[in-house]
């Protein structure tokens, strides 16, 4: 290093420099400088340079500090920042957009869903009032048939069921056994199964319909009731604005029928 | 220690004031203090060389300043301003680096 240094205070041979400062090193012409403070005019014209290099580094730092960096920033920068920013703009316009559908694709569909779930539920309701897996509820009419010689057959009830299906009932059940499309009477006078139930007088019908046509359709001449009184049986029909049908019975899959709807 | 007290003087100056620039010289001035560094970075080394010429100094501190400054100018013109004025730092970059090992070498002989 020292090699290095030499040549170098050669080079300065230019500078009016004393004999003497040829002999001090660097380090001991720093602490020279500093120390004691001596007002020369290199040390003035110095000072006056780094004081405006000191201004315009803190201008600069406490400019950079202050705003954005979009301060010291150049026209080209800026154009091209603002078109950067233009285009995220659009991009996170278009994203708005395809998720705004999005969100209301997913809100029709729910609410699709919804409706379908709700007819499903309706229609549910309607089978099962056929298929007498639910209560029902609604006006219509009850028929009680008096038996005290025994003599109403089965067939009767039948009847009476099939005149009261003919005027619109919509729900039926004799005593405590729901009648839905597969129910059969068997047995004899005074000791009648419905679906293999055994049922005994008095038989109480309750039929939810329109009260209207109902009563008539039981009370024709040559109807229902006539034939039971010819039978020394009574049969009375009521009308009332509230029939509760509960007797149900259990859903049943059916074994070979498969609904050849899809 | 006089230059040394002017620096700190203006540092502190800078940061009472808090002088606006002209927007003209805005985009000059970090480069111009970047040129102004390495000038007296080279002053540096050239006192503890031994040949530190006040006269030498203060040109070369000008015209470090208003070449860095015309540079930027220029390339700004040419619509290459921010490659220019990366360039102009980069090589100021450099020779200060050069310069402060220079420095390096008198003061802690290593």
């Amino acid at each position: 290093m020292n090699g290095g240094e030499t040549p170098r205070n050669e080079d300065g041979t230019n500078t009016p420099s004393e004999p003497e400062r040829q002999q001090l090193t660097g380090r001991q012409r720093l602490a020279a400088g500093l120390w004691p403070p001596r007002v020369t005019r290199a040390q003035l014209i110095v000072a006056v340079l780094l004081f405006v290099l000191g201004l315009g580094l803190a201008i600069q730092v406490t400019s950079n500090n202050d705003d954005s960096a979009l301060r010291g920033a150049r026209q080209e920068d800026l154009v091209r920042i603002l078109d950067e920013l233009d285009n995220r703009t659009q991009r996170l316009e278009d994203e708005k957009q395809r998720l705004d559908a999005q969100r209301t694709e997913l809100e029709t569909s729910s609410d699709q869903a919804e409706e379908a779930r709700k007819q499903t539920r309706e229609k549910e309701q309607q089978l099962g009032i056929l298929a007498g897996t639910v209560a029902a509820q609604g006006p219509g009419i009850t028929l009680t048939i008096n038996d005290p010689s025994g003599t109403v057959e089965p067939d009767m009830l039948l009847d009476a069921i099939q005149e009261l299906r003919a005027a619109g009932a919509e729900a039926i059940q004799v005593n405590d056994v729901r009648v839905v499309a597969d129910t059969y009477f068997s047995g004899t006078g005074g000791d009648v199964q419905v679906d293999g139930k055994a049922v005994t007088a008095p038989y109480v019908f309750k039929v939810i319909g329109k009260p209207q046509d109902l009563e008539p359709a039981l009370n024709i001449p040559g109807g229902v009731v006539q034939t039971l009184e010819k039978e020394q049986a009574t049969a009375t029909v009521t009308r009332a604005e509230k029939i509760i049908v509960d007797a149900l019975r259990p859903a049943k899959r059916p074994d070979y029928a498969r609904s050849s709807a899809q | 220690m006089i230059a040394v007290l002017g620096l700190v003087v203006g540092v502190v100056v800078g940061l009472l004031v808090r002088p606006e620039v002209p927007a003209v010289v805005e985009p000059y001035l970090p480069i111009a203090v970047v040129a102004a560094l390495d000038a007296v970075f080279g002053g540096l080394r050239a006192m503890l060389d031994g040949i530190f010429v006040d006269k030498v100094f203060v040109v070369s501190f000008l015209s470090n300043v208003v070449v860095a400054a015309l540079i930027v100018f220029l390339g700004d013109k040419l619509g290459v301003g921010a490659q220019l004025s990366t360039g102009v730092v980069v090589v100021f970059g450099i020779r200060i680096f050069s310069n402060a090992a220079a420095i390096r070498r008198h003061v802690f002989r290593a």
